[in-house]
């Protein structure tokens, strides 16, 4: 048994009381202007912060590639079987692709389009995870300082990982595309269908808003519309997995498996802004006069 | 001197939070640490102290996390201001009895969280009691009783409370 039996100045005690009811009332009557003051003066605190964590992040890779080459090799020989049939494959899709990506170049040059241009790409590595349960983010290792901000893309070679919510001097936490609070416009690659992307609690994502009469099938294709901001058209997004209907619904829904699994990510790139052109921009829309 | 401990423990905090629990959380949980450390300096310095180190703490979590700044620097420091409250109260405080009194401000704690957070309609108040409030509470107890126990079996706790609090 421990015993704790201890006074506290009353002076003290009043200053915490006097801090408590200034937070709780600052927190009542300006939620946007205090949070923007506590947001601006985070940025050299995140910084100084970032430090001892990508530490952390250095000794814990570390240690996982000294498991992952020496370690863990069992079933590696098995697994290179697998990835050479796999490329033997995915060659063979290559030729088809390339073949099919020359027919376009020729039929948009036919119809005049103008070219997306690529977006401006800047690599990250991923150094942490959200310091709660009640998000899924990941932490990257670049922030303000080499041009990042809120909403923001950020994507893999595969697709599309999130977007980007807040940002330090050199750190920058991505909401993943699986939660929940997640939205970003898709298309479905086949019947050009578009709606809404959400997480799930069940950590796959949910595209909403698919119209009735929508053909949509399970293994049909979902990629960025470019409607919003953030991302360009075309991006990866995920797979249909399942089509929802219910009786009497305006909009059909479907679950997809991300292309992307967002436990694995290591490194990823965030799109800087004003570097793709809109649709409208591209499609060479008239802008309204001012 | 307190205050750089303090902002080194805060350091260790966030870094081991958001770093290496993420790969030992179960049931894709992890404890809270950042509540226990708040809630044991709160119960042995004090709620003054609670009160600054939760603000504190809050705020540089939600440096690194998806929450907003306000209320994770409210609810942490609502947390140690409580936890000192009770502090002054409790005469006797056994492991046994702080690890229910964790278990029991963490769920309370984790069913207001959702609110503060406005969290999206599919996270509603059932789905976070079961997937996320109970679980967490659970770590956050056992964490908290051991760092407790791992304190007072290797320094006199009581004596150093007293004499500090002087």
């Amino acid at each position: 048994m421990r015993m704790v039996n201890f006074r506290l100045s009353y002076n003290a005690r009043r200053v915490a009381l006097a801090l408590a009811v200034m937070l709780v009332l600052g927190f009542l009557l300006l939620p946007g202007q205090l949070q923007t003051v506590f947001q601006t003066v985070g940025s050299p605190f995140g910084w100084i912060i970032s430090w001892p964590l990508q530490a952390v992040a250095g000794i814990h890779d570390r240690i996982a590639d000294v498991w992952s080459q020496y370690v863990a090799l069992q079933g590696v020989e098995e697994d290179n079987r697998q990835l050479r049939r796999e490329m033997d494959l995915l060659q063979e899709q290559n030729a088809q692709l390339r073949e099919s990506a020359a027919a376009t170049d020729r039929l948009a040059a036919l119809l005049e389009f103008k070219k997306q241009a690529l977006p401006t790409l800047v690599a990250a590595q991923v150094i942490g995870r959200d310091t709660g349960n009640w998000y899924k983010t990941i932490i990257l290792n670049k922030g303000t300082s080499d041009g990042l901000q809120s909403d923001q893309g950020v994507i893999t070679p595969a697709g599309v990982v999130g977007r980007i919510v807040k940002t330090t001097s050199s750190t920058a936490v991505v909401l993943l595309l699986t939660d929940p609070n997640n939205a970003i416009a898709g298309l479905i690659q086949r019947t050009r269908d578009e709606g809404i992307i959400e997480g799930t609690t069940h950590g796959v994502a949910r595209l909403k808003y698919i119209p009735l009469l929508s053909t949509a099938r399970p293994g049909d294709r979902v990629v960025t519309s470019g409607l919003v901001g953030g991302f360009p058209r075309g991006l990866a997004i995920g797979t249909i997995t399942r089509i929802d209907k219910e009786d009497e619904a305006l909009f059909q829904s479907a679950e997809l498996s991300p292309e992307v699994d967002p436990n694995r990510v290591e490194e990823v790139l965030v799109i800087l802004p004003s570097s793709f052109p809109t649709e409208g921009e591209r499609l060479g829309a008239p802008k309204p006069k001012s | 001197m307190k205050t750089l401990l303090y902002m080194a423990l805060i350091t260790a905090i966030v870094s081991i939070q958001s770093v290496l629990l993420p790969h030992i959380s179960l049931w894709g949980v992890k404890p809270d640490l950042g509540f226990v450390a708040v809630c044991l300096i709160g119960l042995f310095g004090g709620e003054l102290e609670g009160l600054l180190v939760g603000l504190v703490l809050g705020w540089a979590m939600s440096l690194f996390s998806a929450q907003d700044m306000l209320s994770a620097a409210t609810i942490k420091g609502a947390v140690g201001f409580i936890a000192g409250l009770a502090g002054r109260q409790v005469a006797y405080l056994s492991p046994v009895v702080l690890v229910l009194g964790l278990l029991v401000i963490s769920c309370l704690v984790g069913l207001i969280t959702p609110f503060a957070l406005k969290l999206s309609a599919q996270q509603n108040l059932w789905w976070a009691l079961w997937t996320i409030v109970l679980p967490q509470a659970a770590l956050d107890a056992i964490i908290g009783g051991a760092v407790y126990w791992l304190i007072s079996s290797h320094f006199r706790l009581e004596q150093w409370v007293s004499e500090y609090r002087m």
